[in-house]
């Protein structure tokens, strides 16, 4: 009983980094479970989202004249609010093109798709480092969020638990939009069988369009969710790919609940071993990873993709 | 067919002859270029690590995205080798090669059930167990620093020792064992263990039907490009003195990937030979206009997935292949001017 106690507080932030990780992982997995593509450039959209919502959030205010001053005497919570909403629009238009960029590689050795979003990676990377340098960048956040809280005598992160809460709600609202709304069910019906989608008179091109262009937006959502707590670098976007697609991995291709509760797993497995060996606690997930597909080929609850011809 | 099937079977080709004669020739003319004598070795190491690489990606068609940690292993094996051991060249360069096979083979007994997408991402897992072992692992590899001041001892040769202080000496030390790779790999290529895998790459189910033990032979040809790469390290390692975990992570892993790509891995031997000079040009002279080199190379890599697949080295091919069929239907005209 005391060695659980000792570990309540890794055990409470481990489930609090794997929703977040499942939030990273969600625009991905939506992308591979919807369309078949791994889209490599995640991790470069989720730091170009927290690039762009730190722009927001705080300008300068010169380049715009007094609109700019009016805007920076806005409360920063209304800031906030406005850089959730536009950042992950702006990746948004930013996936969108990618995606149209992609369309040659349909139809072709899936190899190609993984390598386009590579490359893609890599400049994203590259113009975040050009656009605003190399060095660690600080987003403000509002005070409602920041600080911490004492419960049962341990000291606890504010903005862990509203970055968990906002996890959570991210997560529902994409489970109810796949499963309660029609467009949800006209998402899942073209990834089942495209053909007959499309001789039902919908414009597949356009959906795909759409859907690639929402999972990158979530991948800004999740960056703008994540900078507090990992720092905000160029190189950021590959400490969120990684784990992404380890998660979907380790959940399985095309399984949202799987993803969720891989994220989950995952998130306790670095928390805990983060108690026993700091060091180390980011190898575990790796370690954990090789374990599960070495037992399970399509990971906890995966089903048969194209993608692994 | 004939002649195929002689070229096939050749030790030594005359582009490589073309090849070796300039790399041979090239202290004698890369100054005046306006390049520097370092770079040759720089881009000898790459070129045998992309050739290493595109045994994988070119060949089996089984992309590997965590192929620098091999690199790194063999960087780190021939380092510790010099420390712990002794200092001997010819101990670290096979450190490296022994090291970076055993960690690929490891590797290659975990994922070589895996295809396509599983397989590229589980190789990307495991890259980062070993980039992230590389850092941690501060007593052995001397964490985020890496280990500084590797002694480049001298060519041992019983009768006689050879320095390799000056770059000259060492790029010709790097272009024998460039040579003897690049003879290796072709021969290797060309024979019926290659031929097996370039079936696997263009059908697995179909390959194992015929018979073929398809695991094993995606587990060989993981283990021995992983040793390529391990060698490939030792020698960075020794031309560096050094080694350090940035070559391990995701990052040089992709510049690797890029170089067999961007050269033509996917149609021709040379690809990555050619993909590797391109790299390191595009990064000198690139990088002395501007700061931001990487953005245009990553440009230029995508334009190519999406235009060209099969690199520089398919546009070399498809102008062949433009020409001889001009020179056919020139042909086919007169043929047919004469029976009129």
């Amino acid at each position: 009983m005391d060695t659980l106690y000792n570990l309540f507080p890794y055990i409470v932030n481990g489930i609090s980094l794997g929703l977040l990780f499942a939030l990273i992982a969600l625009g991905f997995m939506l992308i591979v479970g919807v369309m078949e593509l791994i889209n490599l450039a995640h991790g470069s959209l989720f730091a170009l989202g927290a690039y762009l919502a730190m722009v927001i959030i705080s300008p300068d205010p010169s380049y715009f004249g007094p609109l700019g001053y009016w805007y920076i005497s806005l409360p920063l919570g209304a800031r906030y609010i406005v850089a959730l909403v536009f950042a992950p629009s702006l990746v948004f238009i930013v996936g969108m093109g990618l995606e149209v960029c992609m369309r040659r590689t349909y139809g072709k050795d899936p190899l190609y798709g993984l390598l386009l979003t590579f490359g893609a990676a890599m400049v994203i990377e590259e113009l975040i480092r050009v656009t605003w340098g190399s060095g660690e960048q600080v987003m403000k956040t509002p005070d409602l969020v920041n600080g911490a809280f004492i419960f049962a005598g341990l000291i606890y992160s504010k903005y862990r638990f509203f970055a968990a809460g906002f996890a959570i709600l991210i997560i529902l609202l994409v489970w109810l939009f796949l499963e309660k709304t029609p467009y949800g069910a006209i998402i899942k019906a073209g990834a089942h069988d495209s053909e007959m989608v499309r001789a039902l008179g919908i414009n597949l091109t356009r959906l795909r369009l759409y859907v690639f262009g929402f999972g990158t937006a979530l991948a800004a959502i999740a960056g703008i969710i994540m900078t507090p707590i990992w720092g905000l670098r160029p190189h950021v976007g590959v400490d969120a790919v990684v784990p992404a697609f380890l998660i979907i991995v380790l959940g399985g291709v095309g399984s949202f609940w799987g993803a969720v509760i891989a994220g989950i797993l995952v998130g306790l497995v670095v928390g805990i071993t983060g108690a026993y060996a700091s060091e180390w606690s980011l190898l575990s997930m790796y370690l954990l990873l090789i374990a599960v597909v070495t037992f399970r080929a399509r990971g906890l609850f995966g089903k048969k993709s194209i993608l692994e011809v | 067919m004939g002649k195929e099937h002689k070229r096939a079977t050749q030790w030594i080709t005359p582009q490589m002859l073309i090849l070796f004669a300039v790399l041979i020739s090239l202290p004698l003319w890369i100054r005046g270029v306006g390049l520097y004598q370092y770079l040759g070795v720089e881009i000898l190491i790459w070129m045998i690590f992309a050739l290493g690489y595109n045994l994988l990606l070119g060949y089996t068609g089984l992309p590997s995205f965590g192929h620098g940690a091999y690199f790194g292993i063999g960087a780190y094996a021939f380092g510790l080798s010099q420390f712990n051991i002794t200092q001997s060249l010819l101990l670290g360069l096979l450190a490296g090669i022994i090291a970076a096979g055993l960690a690929g083979a490891l590797v290659a007994a975990f994922i070589s059930h895996r295809r396509g997408i599983y397989f590229a991402l589980l190789t990307i897992a495991f890259g980062q167990v070993f980039w992230y072992a590389s850092i941690k692992l501060h007593a052995l590899t001397g964490g985020e620093d890496g280990l500084l001041n590797i002694p480049r001892p001298d060519i041992d040769l019983y009768f006689t020792e050879i320095p390799i202080k000056s770059n000259l000496a060492l790029y010709y030390l790097v272009l024998i064992i460039f040579a003897f790779a690049v003879i290796s790999l072709w021969r290797l290529v060309h024979s019926p263990f290659g031929k097996v895998i370039q079936a696997i790459k263009q059908n697995e189910l179909r390959s194992s039907f015929i018979g073929y033990n398809v695991w094993f032979y995606k587990f060989l040809v993981f283990t021995i490009s992983a040793a390529i790469s391990g060698l490939a390290g030792s020698m960075f390692a020794m031309a560096q003195q050094s080694a350090y975990p940035d070559v391990m992570s995701l990052h040089a892993s992709g510049f690797v990937v890029m170089m067999t790509l961007v050269g033509g891995g996917f149609v021709s031997f040379w690809g990555p030979v050619i993909g590797a000079v391109v790299f390191f040009l595009s990064r000198d002279l690139l990088g002395a206009a501007t700061e931001t080199w990487l953005l245009w190379y990553g440009l230029m890599f995508m334009v190519v997935v999406l235009f060209k697949p099969e690199g520089i080295a398919g546009m070399f091919e498809s102008m062949s292949k433009k020409k001889s069929n001009e020179n056919a239907t020139k042909i086919a005209t007169r043929v047919a001017s004469l029976k009129r």
